[in-house]
C-alpha cells in the first residue's frame, strides 16, 4: 500500500540570505500492506506530523520517495495529488477541520461534490454515511452545534464517504475524552476488519497503539524502532 | 466538480456577504449603464443622420455630371457607362429648358417637361401606374401628380386649393387621362418677339406616385422625337426661349443629357462603380461619398465613447478585486480544508473567478435594464427639454438614444472581461493557500 523510501525533510528557516535548515526526518523507510493499521509514535517533536504531512502531499520531501498504490506520489505536482487525494485517501485530523459554514451532511458531501457524483447518488450515500456514524438525527447541525465526538464522527464519515483504500489520521483521540475514545478505536477497527481499509494512525496514546497491527516509533526524525503486534 | 455545484457553491457563498456583493454588483451595473448611455448617443444621433441621408436620395444612384473638364454626357458616354461592371440602368434626361402650357378643355397647366429614355426608366425601377409607355412620337406619360395640379380656366382662383397643396378633389380633372389628347404650349424668340406654337400630345401613361410622401412628380415625360421637333422648332438646344441665331444648327450637334444617373445594381456595387467612373475620369456623385466619410466619423466617436465608459467600468472592477481578495482571506481555512480532501487549485480557482465572472454578468445585466430606461427618458425628455429652452421643434424622428444589440454584446464582453480579469489575481492567491497554514488558521 505505502512504500517510504529513504525519505528525508529539512524545513528552511529564516529570511532569505540568512538560512538555517532544520533536519526533521532523515533516511525514513518503511513499508504499509494494504489492510493494517499501522500507527506512529514518538515525543513531541520527532516528526509525526511532518511525516504524515509528506504523505498526505501537504509538503514535499527534500529527498526519497513516497510510493502509494504502486503510483509514486512525491513525483506528482499540486493538482495531481489533490486528485489522488481525492480518489486514495481519508483524512481525519485532530480538530477534525470541518467547514463551521456547512451543516455535517453538507461536510460529508462536500467529497461527493468534489467528485461530480451526481446530486441523487450523493444523497444516498451521505444519508448512508450518517446512519453509519449514528449522526441521522445532526444532519442539519452546524459543527459549531455539535460535541466534538459528533464533530469527529462527521469528520470520519466525511473521510470514509468516497471509500478511500487509506485514511491517515493525525491524533484522531486527541480532542477526545476516554469514552468517546473507545467508541471510536472501535469504530476504526470494524472498518478495517469489514472493509478493509489501510489505516495510518499517529498518536501519543497507548490506547491507540494498541489498537495497530504494527507501531512505528520515531526519535529525533529518525525511526528507532518498527514493532510489530501478533 | 460540475459547473451547477460549482454555481451553487458560490451562491452559497455570495449569500453569507450580500451586502458587499450588492454594492460590487451595483458599482458595476452603473458602470455598464455609463458606457452603454454615453455610447448610445453617438449611436442614436449615427442612425438619425443616416436615416435622414437615405430618405432624401436613393442610395444606389450615382449621378454623372461630366467630364473632367465639364463636357456634356452623350450617347457615347451612355454606351460606356452601360458597360461598366455592377450597373442596372442608366437613365437620362434632357428637359425642355421652357416651362410648357398644358391645356384640355377647361383644364390648364405649366408643367416640367423632360424627355426620357423609357427603357431604362423601366429599368431603374420607375413604374407605371397605368396605361403604357410611349411608342409614337407625340405620345407622353405623365408623372403622378400632373392631374391633381391640373387648374381649372373658371372659378375663383383663391378656392381652388386644398390644405395640401392639390386642386380640391371636385374641381379635379376627373375623367380618365389615358388617351387625352392635351393641347402643349411652346414659345421661341427671334431676339424681339416671341411667338407660340401647339403641339398635341397624346398622354398614354401615368407614373407611380413617388416614393416618399413630400416628393411631387408633376413632370411631362416625352419622347426624344418630341424634343427634337420642339428644337427644331425654337432652334435652340433644349428648346430654350432663346435668341436662335447664338446657336450653330441645333439638329446637326448633339446636345447632351442634363441629368445622368447611373443604378448600381445592389448597394454594394455602388462604391465599385463609382470608382470606375472616377477611374474613367468623369465627375460623379454619390450617397456612399457621404456615408463614409460620416460613418468613419460615428465609428471614431463610438469608439471614443465606449473607451471612456469603459473607464467607469473599471473603476468598478478596483471593488470587484476588493470584494474577491476578500473573499478570498475569509474562506482561507475552508479552502485550506477543501484542498485537503482533494479540491484541485484548478477547481478552486474556477470557483472564484465563476463569482466574479457572476457579479460582473449581473452587474452587466442591471446595467443593460437602467441603461435601456435613461435612453428611453433621454429620447423622450430631452426634445421636450431643448424645445422649452431654445423655443424652437426638433425634427421629427431625430433620436438622441440609441442602442444596438451590438452595444449591448460590446457592454457585456466589456464588463465580463474586466471582471474576469480583476478577479484573476484573488482567484491565484485562493490556489496559493497553504493546507497546513489554512488549517491551523494562519491565515
Ligand atoms: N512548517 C514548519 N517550518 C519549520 N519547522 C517546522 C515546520 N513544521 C514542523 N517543524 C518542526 O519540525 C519538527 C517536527 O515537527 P512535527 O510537527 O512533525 O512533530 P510531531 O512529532 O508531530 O510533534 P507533536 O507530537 O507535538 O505533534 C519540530 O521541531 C517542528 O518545530
Ligand atoms: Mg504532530
Amino acid at each position: 500500500m505505502i512504500d517510504i523510501n529513504q525519505l528525508s525533510h529539512h524545513f528552511t528557516l529564516g529570511k532569505k540570505g540568512d538560512q538555517t535548515s532544520l533536519s526533521v526526518l532523515e533516511n525514513i523507510s518503511f513499508h504499509v500492506r494494504a489492510g493494517e493499521i499501522v500507527t506512529i509514535v514518538g515525543r513531541s517533536g520527532s516528526g509525526k506530523s511532518t511525516l504524515l504531512n509528506l504523505i498526505s502531499g501537504f509538503i514535499r520531501p527534500t529527498q526519497g520517495e513516497i510510493i502509494i498504490q504502486n503510483q509514486k506520489v512525491s513525483e506528482f505536482d499540486e493538482s495531481e495529488f489533490a486528485e489522488f487525494r481525492l480518489q486514495h485517501m481519508g483524512f481525519i485530523f485532530q480538530n477534525f477541520q470541518l467547514i463551521p459554514s456547512m451543516t455535517a451532511y453538507q461536510n460529508i458531501e462536500l467529497p461527493l461534490i468534489l467528485k461530480g457524483i451526481s446530486e441523487q447518488a450523493r444523497k444516498k450515500m451521505t444519508l448512508d454515511m450518517l446512519k453509519k456514524v449514528r449522526l441521522e438525527d445532526f444532519s442539519g447541525h452546524y459543527p459549531s452545534e455539535l460535541s466534538g465526538g459528533q464533530q469527529q464522527r462527521v469528520s470520519i464519515a466525511r473521510a470514509l464517504v468516497l471509500e478511500p483504500p487509506l485514511i491517515l489520521a493525525d491524533e484522531p483521540t486527541g480532542s477526545l475524552d476516554s469514552e468517546t475514545e473507545e467508541d471510536l478505536l472501535r469504530f476504526i477497527q470494524e472498518l478495517n476488519k469489514e472493509m478493509g481499509i489501510t489505516f495510518l494512525i499517529i498518536t501519543h496514546d497507548d490506547e491507540v497503539a494498541r489498537i495497530g497491527d504494527r507501531t512505528i516509533t520515531l526519535a529525533d526524525g529518525k525511526m528507532v524502532e518498527s514493532v510489530v503486534f501478533s | 466538480m460540475k459547473l451547477k455545484d460549482q454555481f451553487r457553491f458560490i451562491l452559497q457563498n455570495m449569500k453569507k456577504n450580500k451586502i458587499r456583493v450588492f454594492m460590487t454588483v451595483l458599482a458595476t451595473a452603473m458602470g455598464c449603464a455609463f458606457l452603454i448611455v454615453l455610447a448610445s448617443v453617438a449611436f442614436g444621433l449615427h442612425d438619425s443622420i443616416l436615416r435622414d441621408t437615405l430618405e432624401n436620395r436613393t442610395i444606389n444612384e450615382v449621378e454623372v455630371y461630366g467630364g473632367e473638364e465639364g463636357q456634356g454626357i452623350t450617347d457615347q458616354d451612355i454606351a460606356k457607362f452601360e458597360e461598366l461592371e455592377g450597373v442596372r440602368a442608366v437613365t437620362r434626361q434632357k428637359s425642355v429648358q421652357q416651362e410648357a402650357i398644358y391645356s384640355v378643355d377647361d383644364f390648364q397647366a405649366y408643367a416640367p417637361t423632360v424627355a426620357a429614355h423609357f427603357p431604362s426608366e423601366i429599368a431603374s425601377g420607375a413604374e407605371l401606374a397605368e396605361g403604357r409607355l410611349p411608342e409614337a412620337a407625340d405620345e407622353v406619360v405623365v408623372g403622378h401628380h400632373f392631374i391633381p395640379l391640373l387648374t381649372p380656366t373658371e372659378g375663383n382662383p383663391d378656392e381652388l386649393y386644398n390644405e395640401d397643396g392639390l386642386i380640391k378633389e371636385e374641381l379635379q380633372f376627373d375623367e380618365n387621362v389615358i388617351g387625352q389628347i392635351f393641347t402643349m404650349e411652346i414659345a421661341k424668340t427671334d431676339g424681339d418677339q416671341e411667338t407660340t406654337e401647339e403641339f398635341d400630345v397624346k398622354i398614354v401613361g401615368v407614373m407611380k406616385a413617388p416614393g416618399r410622401e413630400w416628393e411631387w412628380d408633376q413632370h411631362v415625360y416625352i419622347t426624344d422625337d418630341l424634343l427634337d421637333e420642339l428644337e427644331t422648332f425654337t432652334g435652340t438646344p433644349g428648346a430654350a426661349l432663346m435668341d436662335p441665331s447664338t446657336f450653330e444648327d441645333v439638329s446637326a450637334e448633339e446636345v447632351p443629357y442634363d441629368q445622368v444617373t447611373v443604378i448600381a445594381s445592389d448597394l454594394e456595387s455602388v462604391k465599385n462603380v463609382s470608382e470606375q467612373l472616377e477611374d474613367q475620369n468623369y465627375m460623379s456623385y454619390s450617397i456612399v461619398n457621404e456615408m463614409e466619410q460620416m460613418n468613419t466619423l460615428f465609428t471614431i466617436a463610438k469608439a471614443g465613447l465606449i473607451f471612456i465608459g469603459t473607464i467607469a467600468i473599471l473603476i468598478a472592477s478596483i471593488g470587484i478585486y476588493n470584494t474577491m481578495t476578500m473573499a478570498v482571506t475569509e474562506r482561507a481555512p475552508d479552502i485550506g480544508i477543501m484542498k485537503a480532501i482533494g479540491a484541485s487549485p484548478k477547481v478552486i480557482k474556477r470557483i472564484f473567478i465563476l463569482e466574479s465572472s457572476y457579479i460582473g454578468l449581473i452587474g452587466a445585466a442591471i446595467g443593460i435594464a437602467a441603461a435601456y430606461v435613461i435612453s428611453i427618458l433621454v429620447n423622450f425628455g430631452l426634445p421636450l427639454i431643448l424645445e422649452a429652452a431654445f423655443d424652437e421643434e426638433m425634427p421629427a424622428g431625430l433620436q438622441f438614444s440609441s442602442i444596438p444589440p451590438l452595444l449591448i454584446v460590446i457592454a457585456v464582453v466589456i464588463c465580463l472581461l474586466v471582471t474576469i480579469l480583476s478577479g484573476l489575481r484573488p482567484a491565484k492567491r485562493a490556489t496559493e493557500i497553504d493546507v497546513l497554514k489554512a488549517m491551523r488558521r494562519e491565515i
